[in-house]
């Protein structure tokens, strides 16, 4: 195998990826495509490729717990042992950020992580839709939390949660300077916390998109690189669906937590 | 050359014309606002209904049967404790009545010996004695024969004497002789 060959096989080509290439786009599977319009009182509630997706992420978890659950028994199977070992897990997690008090927070905890990890795995499967690579899905999601912290953090403490954005032990002349970093660095939470998901989402998807459109573009003997990479990555956003989660509830147990004993 | 191909075929194709990514498509928002939270709560109401208070029941229940086991291993334990005690009280006993069967049973024996010893001496003295008395009587009736022959004999020699008429100083001689041999066969008899 020479380059002069592979330069030749992608001039022949190379008119093909042109012609293909609207349909070769690797931000094309982010498209929401509505299947059915609903509009009742002008109130858009149209079922979407995303909408759909969404249900079947909410069917595959509860289905697959239902399973694990089918007939549990003191002696767990394999798969009860898996369910319990995801209540421990999260069990967990709200006892070590939040602690005795979260415990009123952890069947939504529990919903939220499951929620976004089938919804990032599902999201895998070829030809379906990554519902949490939509900027809006984990926009609603990160508001909601953002503003029950304030009503949790005000429902609390009153106006002593305005005190959040005061650090203990600051020098009075810093106020000014530090009083405003805390209000933005307050506002950006459910920012950072919407963006980094369907950032990392969207990313891992496009190079996925990308890798695969280098695979059927290029000929045989090229082929086989982009394809093979496109196999560990895919094991890798595996990896990357189930960080994603973690990393969202855990922030959210952080932030319900600030609101909960403040700091 | 692919970014050619692409400007290319952006430029003929409206799709690719779109700028920026999908997900800024405001259109679509209102509806997946509404069905986010629809789907989140719909699966936090199955997963608080169904999963959650299975898996809580299912634990508890791992937890209060692994908490009775303890106890029950832990009344075990102190039940062969209390058993071990007792046994080892016993076994105590039991050593210690060995040990007293063991002297009473040498002294019995020490007993018996004696009086088997005593009851042989008395029964070799018996003997003894009885055999004395035995040896006594031989010898008198010994004596008794020989002064038996004795008397025989002299009558013997007095007949013979007599018929031989001989004087009295030869009669004394020998009645002398013969008194004399007397005394000797009966200090040999001695």
């Amino acid at each position: 195998m020479n380059f002069s060959l592979v330069a030749e096989a992608w001039a022949e080509t190379a008119p093909n990826v042109a012609a293909g290439a609207p349909k070769l786009d690797p931000l094309h599977h982010f498209q929401v495509v509505n299947y059915v319009k609903l509009a009742p009182f002008g109130f858009d509630i149209s079922i979407s490729n995303s909408v759909v997706w969404m249900w079947l992420a909410v069917a595959v978890a509860f289905g697959l717990f239902r399973y694990a659950l089918r007939a549990p028994t003191l002696v767990p199977g394999r798969m009860q042992s898996v369910a319990e070992a995801a209540y421990l897990f999260l069990d967990g997690i709200v006892n070590d950020v939040i602690g005795p008090s979260g415990k009123k927070f952890f069947p939504g905890i529990f919903t939220l992580f499951f929620f976004v990890l089938f919804c990032n795995w599902l999201g895998l499967i070829p030809g379906s839709f990554t519902v949490t690579s939509q900027l809006i899905v984990t926009g609603t999601l990160a508001l909601s939390i953002f503003v029950l912290c304030i009503f949790l953090g005000v429902y609390h403490h009153g106006w002593k949660f305005l005190g959040f954005f005061v650090p203990h032990g600051l020098p009075p002349f810093l106020l000014p300077l530090i009083v405003p970093i805390e209000v933005i660095s307050f506002l950006a939470r459910p920012v950072s916390l919407a963006v980094r998901l369907f950032a990392n989402m969207t990313a891992g998807h496009t190079l996925l998109g990308v890798l695969f459109f280098f695979t059927v573009t290029l000929s045989w003997f090229g082929a086989w690189l982009p394809f093979g990479f496109t196999v560990v990555f895919s094991g890798f956003e595996v990896f990357i669906g189930f960080i994603q989660a973690y990393i969202f509830t855990m922030l959210t147990c952080v932030y319900l937590n600030d609101a909960l004993h403040l700091h | 050359m692919i970014t050619e191909a692409y400007a290319s075929a952006g430029a003929a194709g409206k799709e690719a014309a779109a700028s920026g990514l999908p997900q800024f498509e405001s259109s679509v928002f209102a509806s997946q606002i509404f069905w986010t939270f629809v789907s989140f709560f719909i699966l936090l109401m199955l997963l608080r209904k169904y999963v959650l208070p299975a898996i809580e029941t299912i634990l508890d229940a791992r937890a209060s049967r692994i908490a009775d086991e303890l106890q029950k291993a832990e009344a075990g334990r102190k039940e062969a404790e209390r058993l071990q005690a007792n046994f080892q009280g016993q076994l105590v006993a039991a050593r210690q009545t060995a040990a007293k069967m063991m002297e009473e049973a040498r002294l019995d024996a020490a007993r018996m010996k004696e009086q088997a010893h005593e009851e042989l001496q008395q029964e070799l003295t018996k003997k003894k004695n009885a055999a004395l008395v035995e040896i006594e009587q031989a010898k008198h009736k010994a004596m008794e024969e020989v002064r038996n022959v004795v008397v025989e004999l002299s009558m013997h020699v007095a007949e013979k004497l007599i018929v031989k008429s001989m004087n009295t100083e030869d009669a004394n001689r020998m009645v002398q002789e013969a008194m004399t041999n007397l005394g000797e066969s009966q200090a040999r008899l001695h």
